[in-house]
């Protein structure tokens, strides 16, 4: 059970503040989804035939979460295997959970829940002390995770845009209200694409399964000239592209201590920083990979599968290959926050300040007592860290830190 | 787009008599399956016989040009008698017969033909300038396939695509073509129940069938091994069968891996259930019901099949693959390798087995 707060400051935003411009396309074809919080469950499998009835539906129900399928059927109410799947939206999840940085070790937190063993940042597979699987997370929707998210955001943007060809009108972007973003393609194009084809676009996008010789052939110098291996000329789009660009931006940009991160060998890490300028002209030259005396096809190999880790977005691969998958509904609260979902154009991704578009309460305070907070910042104004004590907060700034349960309402 | 406005010749339709354009032709004939049997028609059934012999035979269908015709009525005709036989190795086999063959054609035919001819299924596609490729068609027409070709380099990561195109060679649009070519007649084998036929019908194919079993033996009808074989399980399942009966959790695609994985080598049902009984958060009615469900005995009856390697490597499922999953693209292809390979002679008990 939610604090009763939480439940009457939902209630006041779904009478009078929420609107939905823009709905999901067809949305009579959609199933709805709901988290109550009277009942903490999801309710299922409702439809909507329009508008003003969902409007009316949230206003009496008051839900923590709304979702909707990102499929069309042609009894959305059924149950699952008789719903008649017409097609489905292709989405995409980018959250900070599935990117390390290296502020999370300072803002979230983990409980075993077999012997509660706690630790700080990313969350183990197995829990060292038990092994086990399960665990208690206490994340947290901080600005720098923010910030990366966005990051991988917009390569995949570039990837949606550039290689797959979508319009900008098929594409809608959205910040989650909490950790992420969401990048809904609407588009007769995929609609009807299975699972498994959905799958080769996850790979090609986060660069699994991808074999450099398809993009990036070896050039070998003889006494008569040169000559380029198997495989294509690097070309001026896709893989290729990403592949060239990124060879040249690491050549130039790679010190000694980079490159034995990536696991090169000593002596390979001496040939290639004297030979620099010279493996960069073979590069630009014959748009292949020049191969020299202790540079050769496998250290090339090491060097572009690093950067196809670099030029791949992060993206949640299991929510793009559901195709029944629900996903938040635009412009309601999220739970766990008390933000917004909201929509932002692709243009303005750069200027986009999560923590100010997405408040829902611009009004009041509520008194609160903290039991303990990271620093953060909502709208112009940062707040905390906090460590047990009561004190009285804006309205947004106080939903948030009771949506995390680092705080409790004071009567 | 560049959907040309080339005409089909008569030849043209003989050699591709999967077309739209071919079907409209004998649409317009308005033959009926009676008069098959008179003597006017009967080269047309006896080549329809021929062609689903062929495919049953040597996996390919010969090209009769001389009487283009026949050629273009026994079409249908074949269609006819494979949904007839009722089997599916054969509907399997004569898709993919006509579909090579249609793959030989293809190869060597020309630009605007091979345009046409995709054009007839939709596809969206232009010619590319770029060397060494000579088309480029829409990444969706692409993936619909690709998905089921194992060669790496028909993975989408693998090739060169840009603005929503993928480009190909000119044999590689003949092979996708040809994969169009084999599910479309797969489609058409697959449609609507069997309509009544008439006798002399039903004993040609009542023939095919017989030569099926003749030729091709119960070989690749077999199926897996009798009893269920720990040892022949594939890394990831042996690691996700080992996590359950020590109660650690698994992630949701992992549960199902192993489930439907069970469930297709025959392991009881009960046997499964009892296998989750050591997770902490144990429920056996809701165990049951999704184990029923994943068998096809509850909701939509279909049983279902474990994910292929592919998707589990990319959902992190696939742990240490070996030697053998080099030469397989499923998890089951491995079981049936090393489960029929092991010596077969000793039975374990089940109990010993299922632990
Ligand atoms: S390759 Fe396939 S069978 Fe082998 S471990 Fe990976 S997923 Fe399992
Ligand atoms: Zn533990
Ligand atoms: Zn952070």
């Amino acid at each position: 059970m939610r604090s009763r707060i939480i439940c009457k400051l939902f209630q006041e935003y779904y009478s009078k503040d929420f609107h939905i411009e823009n709905a999901p396309k067809q949305m009579d074809k959609r199933e709805f989804g709901f988290i109550l919080f009277s009942e903490g469950v999801m309710v299922r499998h409702k439809r909507f035939k329009r508008l003003d009835e969902l409007k009316a539906f949230m206003r009496e129900n008051v839900p923590s979460d709304a979702y909707y399928s990102c499929a069309y059927y042609e009894d959305p109410e059924a149950e699952m295997d008789k719903k008649g799947w017409v097609g489905a939206d292709l989405i995409f999840d980018i959250d900070a959970d599935h990117i390390p940085t290296n502020c999370d070790r300072v803002h979230d937190e983990w409980t075993c829940i077999s012997c509660g063993f706690e630790g700080k940042g990313i969350v183990p597979k197995n829990c060292p002390i038990c092994g086990c699987e399960k665990f208690d997370v206490k994340t947290w929707p901080c600005e720098k995770c923010l910030e990366s998210a966005k990051a991988e955001t917009v390569k995949l943007l570039n990837f949606l845009i550039n290689d797959f060809g979508f319009l900008e009108d098929e594409i809608q972007l959205f910040f989650s209200g909490n950790r992420g973003y969401h990048v809904h393609v609407v588009s007769e194009a995929i609609k009807e694409l299975d699972s498994s084809a959905r799958k080769e676009i996850v790979d090609y996008i986060c660069g699994i399964g991808l074999d450099v010789s398809f993009h990036a052939p070896v050039v070998k110098k003889h006494e008569k000239g040169v000559e380029v291996g198997r495989g294509m000329r690097f070309s001026c789009f896709g893989w290729p592209q990403r592949l060239w660009s990124g060879a040249q931006t690491f050549l130039e940009e790679a010190n000694e201590n980079y490159l034995r991160e990536i696991g090169l060998k000593l002596d390979v890490i001496d040939t290639i920083v004297k030979n620099r300028a010279a493996l960069l002209r073979g590069l630009r030259e014959h748009g292949g990979l020049p191969l020299i005396r202790g540079v050769g096809a496998g250290t090339w190999k090491r060097i572009l599968e690093h950067i196809v880790n670099l030029q791949s977005a992060k993206i949640d691969t299991v929510v793009t290959t559901d195709t029944h998958r629900l996903i938040r509904l635009p412009n309601t609260l999220n739970g766990k926050t008390g933000f917004k979902k909201v929509e932002l154009p692709i243009s303005k991704i750069d200027e986009f300040d999560p923590f100010k578009e997405a408040i829902a309460f611009r009004d009041g305070s509520i008194k609160v007592k903290v039991v303990s907070a990271p620093a953060f910042r909502v709208g112009d104004e940062t707040f905390g860290p906090y460590k047990n004590g009561i004190i009285e907060l804006p309205t947004a700034a106080a939903l948030l830190l009771l949506c995390r349960e680092r705080a409790e309402a004071v009567e | 787009m560049l959907t040309s406005l080339i005409k089909f010749t008569k030849s043209d339709l003989a050699r591709y008599p999967f077309l739209k354009e071919s079907a409209e032709y004998v649409k317009s004939l308005d033959i009926k399956v009676e008069d098959l049997q008179s003597p006017e028609f009967s080269r047309v059934l006896e080549r329809a016989r021929e062609r689903v012999e062929e495919a049953i035979l040597y996996t390919l269908v010969s090209r009769k040009l001389k009487h283009e015709e026949i050629e273009i009525l026994s079409f249908p005709v074949a269609i006819m008698l494979t949904v007839a036989t009722g089997n599916n190795f054969i509907k399997e086999r004569y898709a993919l017969a006509e579909a090579k063959q249609a793959y030989l054609d293809m190869k060597v035919e020309s630009k605007e033909k091979i345009m046409a001819i995709a054009g007839n299924f939709s596809w969206r596609i232009w010619l590319a300038s770029e060397a060494p490729y000579t088309f480029k068609i829409h990444f969706s027409d692409c993936l619909r396939n690709t998905v089921h070709l194992r060669d790496k380099k028909w993975k989408l990561v693998n090739r060169l695509m840009a603005g929503g195109t993928v480009y190909l060679t000119r044999s590689e649009t003949a092979r996708l073509l040809s994969e169009e070519v084999r599910r479309h007649i797969k489609r058409r084998l697959e449609a609507s129940e069997v309509p009544k036929l008439p006798q002399f019908i039903t004993d040609v194919a009542q023939k095919l069938s017989m030569l099926t079993v003749e030729k091709i033996g119960k070989s690749e009808l077999e199926g897996m091994p009798k009893t269920v074989k720990v040892e022949a399980f594939p890394p990831c399942v042996s690691a996700l069968y080992e996590a359950a009966s020590t109660g650690r959790h698994i992630s949701h695609i992992g549960r199902f891996t192993l489930t439907s994985f069970l469930v297709n080598i025959g392991m009881p049902i009960d046997a499964i259930i009892d296998l989750f009984r050591n997770s902490s958060d144990f429920n056996e009615r809701l165990t049951r019901y999704q184990v029923e469900h994943i068998a096809g005995e509850r909701g939509s009856r279909t049983k279902y099949n474990p994910p292929k390697c592919e998707l589990l490597k990319t959902h992190g499922v696939c742990t240490n693959p070996n030697g053998v999953c080099a030469k397989i693209n499923h998890p089951l292809a491995y079981y049936l390798r090393r489960g029929t390979a092991a010596k077969t002679g000793q039975r374990a008990t089940n109990n010993k087995m299922l632990n």
